[in-house]
């Protein structure tokens, strides 16, 4: 009777009830029908116990991050930087939106707020410099989804919980898929620069830029620091070597006189760009630099964020109000309320996913279909990609993990590996019509149709389609680094391949 | 309809203020929830002393902020669902299945009610108290004296369903104003565009 409440559900989220209420609805339904109405307080209290979590509270901070430097003014200084690097290229302010979106993933980890942002920015840009407008918003919106792939990511931080992974892992496996997304969509720009003669753009637009002095000496210091932390990093892989702060100390002279060098290099707005750029892209730093050292958990390292974006918004760039300030956390506390809520939901859903024996049933439906994963994992990415054009990536991911998660994990995909799958997959589908939600925010943006955004997004989505087979047919490309960093847990003597693909259950 | 009305004003305006305090309550949880684990860090790498208590009080706050917050997140349209068969429909079959759905959410609403007051809030644990919370300067409060009540945390999910059913009956009158083609007399209650964890 209990396996109902599956389809139960999928009638009642198809016919518009909020997605919360029906990972309630439909076991609420079956339990009182079966007879079973004493459950319904466990179900209960696991809405409760999902919402009451510590590891859940870095999406509330990192949301309120991403919000604070979002207000703080750093687009321009992200989109300027990102002209500097790139600007000269064929297709350079495509390839700069792209570069401005991987860059902006560091920071806030939401594909609506990347397009939102970066779209009202450079949206009038491109079209001012000889783009069609269709083309700016599609690429807008192709490029956000990198947003939640690259850490932080909201919807890896909602997978590691209701799955119980490690945040860390999941933020780890997803920087390479997230850069190769990125480095996949400035091929196609550069394919497409060529065949429709995309304009070119300045390295630098903005003449004559200033800085101010507290800005200077932040960036100053900080460059510095990165410098020479990455000299450390270098040096600590040399037989030999004491470590400890004296060498870190005595790493700041060497990297001092590369700046000093490169100074001399580069021309004054280039320079000051570049420094602007410091202060923002350090978020990021702290954040992975923080969980990497293993200093602080997530969840801490979302606050350490959270605390910097408001020192450099108040103190460095000047840019943000208490007024400011009320709002933004009552932005993030509205949206992170009803994205708990739901999270909360849908541990109390698995509760009665794994009651009503639904993945083992499932499990024997797939493995009639073929017993080879190749083949499988083409499948489940087919269904994601269905699924991803109706549904938000958040939402998805809360549904759909604790059902299809179990399964592959028995057919030997690591569960890190499986959750980027899934991850990549339901990002990409923000981006797809009929329900792509930063389809919708590049409409509202660009004031282009969405069916026409919907249209010229195509080659970018084959792109993004053709990344998601990579990472899924090759492991090592997302848990590489997760690997090398230790954050995959495996047996002593266990050899790369055999950690990141274990053999079928 | 002019009943219908009557009897929306001042469910609208009990609601808009509950929610305008709830509102202000979760903003302020919100920044004490990050002050607190600031404060937490501090504590362990400065004052090498790690408090067992600032986790608790940041969960305590966070389930707060959820319990007072969600229900403005519902009102203003914030909670995610599928709405590609209520825009296929004809406008007023859309209308009708609309009420449907306000009145299956209702339902559940209730159940978390019955559940939420009678297994949770006052139950066996919910009567018990706290491992690491307790009030400041030497203040004593009923059974638990010193420590936190278990009740005043559950309380938070028990408190935003309260809230979560006002709103849900204030959306059904509404609806049902619409459905008897009354739609343009109602104020728009969605103003904040929410990204959510996407």
């Amino acid at each position: 009777m209990l396996i109902w409440f599956l389809p139960v559900f999928l009638v009642l989220i198809l016919i518009g009830l909020p997605v919360v209420f029906a990972l309630l609805a439909a076991p609420f339904g079956l339990l009182v029908m079966d007879d079973q109405s004493r459950q319904l307080s466990v179900l209960y209290r696991n809405l409760y116990n999902g919402m009451d979590s510590f590891p859940l509270m870095a999406l509330p901070f990192f949301m309120l991050a991403g919000e604070i430097m979002n207000r703080g003014g750093i687009t321009i200084r992200l989109v300027e930087f990102s002209q500097a690097i790139m600007g000269h290229l064929r297709g350079g302010l495509a390839q700069v939106n792209i570069l401005s979106s991987i860059l902006f993933a560091g920071l806030s980890g939401s594909a609506v707020a990347d397009t939102s942002a970066l779209g009202s920015t450079l949206i009038p840009a491109m079209e001012k410099n000889g783009y069609t407008r269709r083309f700016a918003a599609a690429i807008t919106a192709a490029s956000s989804v990198i947003g939640p792939i690259i850490p932080p990511s909201g919807i890896m931080i909602i997978y590691a919980y209701v799955m119980g992974e490690s945040v860390a892992a999941l933020f780890l496996a997803g920087i390479v898929p997230g850069i190769l997304v990125g480095v996949g969509l400035m091929v196609m720009v550069r394919v497409m620069a060529d065949r429709y003669d995309l304009p070119k753009a300045e390295r630098i637009v903005v003449r004559g830029q200033t800085i101010s002095t507290t800005e200077y000496w932040v960036s100053l210091i900080l460059v510095r620091i990165n410098l020479a932390g990455l000299f450390y990093a270098v040096a600590a892989a040399i037989p030999g070597n004491p470590g400890g702060w004296a060498v870190y100390l005595a790493m700041l002279v060497p990297a001092h006189f590369l700046l000093m060098y490169w100074r001399r290099q580069v021309s004054h707005d280039f320079r000051i760009v570049c420094k602007k750029a410091v202060a923002p892209l350090q978020t990021p730093i702290i954040i992975l630099g923080g969980i990497l050292i293993g200093v602080m958990t997530p969840t801490e390292a979302s606050a350490v964020a959270v605390a910097y974006a408001l020192v450099v918004s108040f103190a460095v760039l000047r840019s943000m109000t208490v007024k400011d300030l009320y709002q933004v956390l009552a932005r993030s506390a509205l949206s992170t309320s009803a994205v708990l809520l739901l999270v909360g939901a849908a541990v109390a859903f698995k509760t009665v996913v794994s009651l009503s024996h639904a993945p083992q049933i499932l499990t024997d439906i797939i493995l009639g279909l073929s017993e080879n994963p190749l083949i499988l994992l083409f499948l489940i990415n087919i269904l994601l990609f269905i699924v991803g054009m109706f549904l938000d990536a958040g939402p998805a991911i809360i549904i759909l993990g604790p059902i299809l998660g179990p399964i592959f994990v028995e057919l030997g995909v690591h569960p890190v590996h499986f959750a980027i799958i899934m991850s990549v997959n339901l990002t990409v589908g923000l981006a797809t019509p009929p329900m792509g939600l930063v389809l919708f925010v590049a409409s509202t943006v660009s004031r282009e149709r969405v069916e026409t955004i919907a249209r010229a997004i195509l080659p970018f989505l084959a792109v993004e389609v053709l990344v998601i087979f990579l990472i899924t047919y090759v492991p090592p490309i997302s848990m590489t680094v997760p690997y090398l960093t230790d954050f995959i847990r495996c047996p002593p003597d266990t050899g790369f391949m055999a950690c990141i693909s274990p053999a079928p259950q | 309809m002019p009943v219908l009305l009557t009897l929306l004003w001042p469910l609208e305006r009990l609601n808009t203020g509950l929610l305008a305090v709830g509102r202000v309550i979760a903003v302020l949880a919100l920044a004490i929830m990050v002050c607190l684990i600031l404060g937490q860090i501090f504590w362990r790498y400065v004052l090498n002393d790690a408090p067992n208590w600032t986790e608790e009080a940041a969960r305590f706050g966070m389930l707060w902020l959820v319990g007072l917050m969600a229900p403005l997140a519902y009102r203003q349209g914030g909670f995610v669902a599928i709405d590609i068969v209520e825009r296929a429909l004809p406008r007023i079959v859309a209308a009708l299945l609309s009420l449907v759905l306000l009145g299956i959410s209702l339902w559940v609403l209730l159940i978390a009610w019955d559940k939420g007051l009678n297994n949770h809030v006052d139950s066996l644990s919910g009567r018990g108290c706290s491992s690491s919370l307790r009030w400041p300067f030497g203040i004593e409060i009923g059974k638990c004296k010193a420590k936190f009540a278990n009740q005043y945390q559950y309380a938070a999910l028990w408190v935003g369903i309260n809230l979560l059913i006002l709103v849900n009956v204030e959306l059904i009158l509404r609806q049902v104003i619409t459905v008897l083609g009354g739609g343009d007399r109602l104020k728009s209650l969605h103003h904040d565009a929410m990204a959510g964890a996407d």
